[in-house]
């Protein structure tokens, strides 16, 4: 539980004078006593990145360390260039049941083993997969990063899959998936993805379905790993307390006499192109008991190497986070959520555009409109310099104090790497996101963010808001949660026909 | 209870932890702060640190849940909402003006004994924040619309945590079930109803009562001169009067349980939980080290011994957990399990009661202390990556523990914990009479008349 928390708060180099005053003008404070207007900021000081150094092993494993001394910490991470996107359709959840076993068991050491030695040394090994990559990370202190690799290494290169790991896994898993269909949010999400990707590779749960799950075996999962854990499709990615020299020894030594089978490398996978995307459908989980709806509009996105990825950051930005629209509109003026975002989660081939909130259930239809109107408004109202400049600004800051921390250092090195990016994009992310002007994000979201092609998802109790929502939709598609199927775009369980 | 939803961690990470260690082979950064208390009895902590060019900015004040006024049950949360609204220098919403618009960002918690508020802003913006700070704790200007808008903010933050989640309401019912005298018994998010009933003269009477200098820890950690600091504090912080009527404070005294509490409830939830509370002494108590040292053994990591046992061997637990939840007046010690498909409460009741017995039966080996400390080591240097980080263990260490020096020194406290306090702690308050049991079943089994 401790583990999760990663506060990013970091480093910024922008220069907010002006924007300031903008700022203190939009407020109209009153001047009356000496001190009833803030004091103006000081001039701004900048920080500075840590700069990536890499090296390809002659196994063709790309060693990527980022030097950062603040804190005695070190986390590696081991990228598979491939993750739920290679799940066969009927086995959903394949990609992330292997990369989660690695660490139950290698041909010396047993699961108890594994937890033993890395919580002796204070650190923490997780393992799973997601879209477009599986992960094994460990990281702890900086004192004890050789021990630390090395277990890494035995997990990923030399697991054993033993089947009584496997049963025990497959049943952890299927506990997971009926928790997960408890949360109305958590419901949502996976439906919103069966929604928008239909039977196609992004569709699916990564973490599987009751269906699929049963019928994993454990011939499958090595396969799964035989076939796409090789050297030369895997980044290694080590931040911290540690020098590049170090880094790259220290990989060297457990990872450099790891084989380079002969057979031919996978393909990154396509997973669609976004033209057989759904788009209209109006679909609601009635689950009675549900304490809240939890309301989606979900869409497709762009996707990670777009040309318009700056743009699409920026623009999410101006309907994210604690001020942009949704939340001004839905939380700060109505009161009508806890709080409403959203994601425009790019990926290697296009991801997904999700705004979201939950609400009491009677509010359900009220903040699918407030949603969708939001979206239209970044067209027809886009933002102007006074709103656009803090929204950027907030994009600058997150960034900067995601590379505060270890993990965080390593999560967006990973992520540059992983798309085949360039690792300089850190020290030019910030160029880039000022660059976006107002007419960038009205062109954005009129081709990319069409609120028309959009679909509505509500998980909630219907009869709360159904009647609104039947006035504006005609198609609206009521799915009791007893008959919801996450196997199939269609969303529903097929009638027993005898 | 916080502010945003992103940062709801935030209140676990304080309840749950705030350990440090010293092994010989980590250098343990020691926090170096100036403590000084101005004429007014506001406190301010400090420590420069100029590694990256931003700066923390939190006011701690010593006021929770424990303080809601009488019928008021989540009161002091939807105080700390009502924080962000307007002041007399400031409108609605302008503390996310000079925070969020700027490249930082602000949120606030509320907890059973304090509410804290905080910022990291780029480390120009440290004079504005000061000022803002110290607008907002000279009065506030709320009208009635404001008010009532983010009273409905705070409703359905409760429906978000407590009824939507299938778990929701079996965490409130945890620490509602385990107070019968204390105010602790009335759980931070409050109630739908008490919400309902709170109005805007509560709210200018809980901030006069509470929100005064010589109630509140100012810390600010970051990029910043000590001496610009110093002048600053002076001109903003200082000017600001003591209010001479008395601060009240909480004096119920949760009494000793006599004998086991045993409650079922039932719920939305499709796989049963059952969970275990003992009521432990105040935070500041000695034994508190060991009860933390004694919950990373329980329930850290696959390697622990309540996720060992239940989850990988026995398999009849979905997710297990402890916590050593430590509170001012009077602490819990937490144990939960949710069940896995199929499995009986009562087997997994006698598992997690099995567990405690060998911990009180059988002192724990030298590794598997060291193994435990080292985490703890870990856990301690993630928190403290950051200022954000770093402030909030000084704060804790300031405003819960008495002692803001107990920063620095609180991992050598768990250092020196022995396998012996271990079992010694396990013996003293894991007694049969000082346990509450409750059981959190689906509906369903209540419908069809299933004892699951």
């Amino acid at each position: 539980m401790m583990n999760n928390v990663r506060d990013l708060f970091a480093p910024l180099r922008l220069c907010v004078n002006l924007l300031f005053i903008a700022v203190l003008l939009s407020a109209g404070v009153s001047a009356q006593t000496p001190q009833a207007t803030p004091p103006p900021p000081a001039s701004p000081r900048s920080g500075t990145f840590p700069k990536p150094v890499e090296e390809t092993l002659p196994n063709g494993l790309r060693v990527i360390v980022i030097e950062r001394r603040e804190t005695p910490l070190v986390s590696a991470q081991l990228l598979i260039k491939n993750g739920g996107e290679v799940d066969p359709p009927e086995l959903a959840g394949l990609a992330d049941m292997t990369a989660n076993l690695l660490t139950k068991g290698t041909q010396t050491r047993d699961a108890t083993k594994i937890a033993q030695e890395v919580e002796s040394l204070g650190a923490s090994l997780d393992s799973g997969a997601r879209w477009d990559s599986s992960f094994a990370t460990v990281s702890g202190m900086s004192s004890k990063t050789p021990q630390a690799l090395e277990i890494l290494a035995d997990v990923v290169r030399r697991p054993t899959f033993k089947s009584e790991e496997v049963e025990r896994l497959r049943q952890q898993y299927l506990d997971n998936v009926t928790l997960a269909l408890g949360d109305p949010g958590t419901i949502a999400r996976m439906v919103a993805a069966r929604v928008v990707f239909g039977d196609s590779p992004y569709g699916h749960p990564v973490s599987g379905t009751q269906e699929s799950l049963t019928r994993i075996t454990a011939a499958d999962i090595t396969k799964m790993h035989s076939r796409y854990y090789r050297p030369d499709n895997a980044i290694l990615v080590i931040g911290g307390d540690i020098g590049a020299k170090d880094g790259i020894a220290l990989a060297t030594k457990y990872f450099g006499d790891w084989q380079k089978p002969t057979t031919p490398m996978p393909t990154l996978s396509a997973a669609m192109d976004g033209a057989g995307s759904k788009t209209g459908r109006v679909v609601v989980i009635d689950k009675p008991d549900a304490g809240q709806a939890a309301v989606f509009l979900a869409r497709t996105g762009i996707n990670r190497k777009d040309p318009d990825y700056f743009r699409g950051v920026v623009s999410n930005s101006v309907l994210s986070g604690y001020s942009g629209r949704l939340n001004q509109e839905i939380r700060i003026k109505r009161g009508l959520s806890y709080g409403a975002g959203s994601q425009l989660d790019t990926r290697r081939d296009v991801g997904p555009f999700v705004a979201s909130a939950q609400t009491k259930n009677e509010s359900g239809a009220q903040v699918a409109d407030l949603l969708l109107g939001e979206i239209s408004r970044l067209s027809s109202a886009p933002p102007a310099d006074i709103e656009l400049t803090p929204r950027k600004a907030v994009v600058i800051g997150n960034f900067s104090r995601n590379l505060e921390t270890a993990n965080g250092l390593v999560g967006q090195v990973g992520s540059l790497a992983l798309y085949g990016l360039g690792l300089d994009e850190i020290n030019r992310y910030i160029n880039n996101v000022q660059a976006v002007g107002t007419a960038d994000i009205q062109k954005f979201a009129s081709a990319k963010l069409d609120p028309k092609s959009s679909n509505i998802i509500i998980v909630g109790n219907a009869k709360a808001f159904l009647p609104e929502l039947q006035k504006k939709y005609q198609n609206v598609e009521v799915i009791p949660i007893t008959e919801l199927d996450l196997n199939t775009a269609l969303l529903r369980k097929k009638q027993q026909t005898g | 209870m916080v502010r945003t939803s992103i940062r709801l961690a935030l209140s676990v990470l304080l309840l749950a932890s705030l350990q440090l260690t010293g092994l010989a082979q980590t250098r343990m950064p020691q926090l170096k702060f100036t403590d000084r208390t101005l004429a007014n009895g506001m406190r301010v902590l400090a420590a420069p640190d100029s590694s990256s060019p931003t700066v923390a900015i939190q006011v701690w004040y010593h006021v929770g849940s424990k303080d809601d006024p009488q019928s008021r049950s989540g009161f002091a949360h939807l105080f700390e909402h009502i924080m962000f609204k307007s002041t007399k220098n400031m409108k609605s919403e302008m503390m996310d003006r000079l925070t969020e618009d700027v490249g930082g960002f602000n949120n606030a918690f509320t907890a059973d004994d304090m509410t804290v508020y905080f910022e990291v802003v780029p480390s120009n913006y440290l004079e504005t924040l000061i000022w803002a700070e110290a607008d907002r704790l000279s009065g506030l200007n709320v009208d009635d619309a404001n008010f009532k808008s983010e009273r409905d903010v705070v409703k359905e933050e409760f429906r978000q945590g407590v009824l939507a989640p299938p778990y929701g309401r079996f965490e409130y019912l945890l620490q509602q079930k385990s107070f019968l005298e204390h105010p602790y018994k009335r759980p931070t998010i409050g109630s739908i109803e008490d919400l309902d009933a709170a109005s805007l003269k509560d709210v200018q009477e809980f901030h006069s009562t509470y929100y005064r200098t010589d109630n509140a820890t100012l810390v600010i950690v970051g990029d910043f001169d000590p001496k610009q600091l110093d002048a600053w504090v002076d001109k903003y912080f200082a000017p600001i009067a003591k209010p001479s009527r008395p601060l009240p404070r909480v004096q119920v005294k949760e009494p000793p349980r006599k004998s086991e509490i045993r409650v079922t409830e039932y719920g939305s939830n499709d796989l049963p939980a059952v969970g275990l509370t003992y009521l432990t002494p105040r935070q500041a108590d000695a034994d508190s080290d060991a009860l933390r040292v004694a919950d990373v053994i329980l329930s850290g990591g696959e390697s622990s011994r309540l996720y060992h046992s239940l989850v990988y061997t026995q398999q009849i637990a979905a997710e297990v957990n402890s916590s050593a939840e430590t509170r001012e007046d009077a602490s819990l010690f937490v144990l939960t399990a949710v069940l896995s498909e199929g499995k009986k409460v009562e087997d997994v009741e006698k598992a997690m009661l099995a567990e405690i017995r060998k911990l009180q039966d059988t002192p724990v080996s030298a590794a598997e202390l060291d193994k435990a400390k080292n985490q703890l080591v870990t856990n301690q240097l993630r928190q403290r990556e950051t200022s954000n980080g770093k402030a909030l263990a000084l704060g804790e260490a300031a405003v819960l523990l008495g002692d803001a020096g107990r920063v620095n020194t609180d991992l050598e406290r768990l250092q020196a914990v022995t396998a012996a306090d271990i079992q010694r702690v396990m013996k003293k308050y894991f007694t049969d009479t000082n346990r509450m049991v409750l059981y959190y079943l689906p509906e369903a089994s209540k419908k069809s008349g299933e004892g699951k």
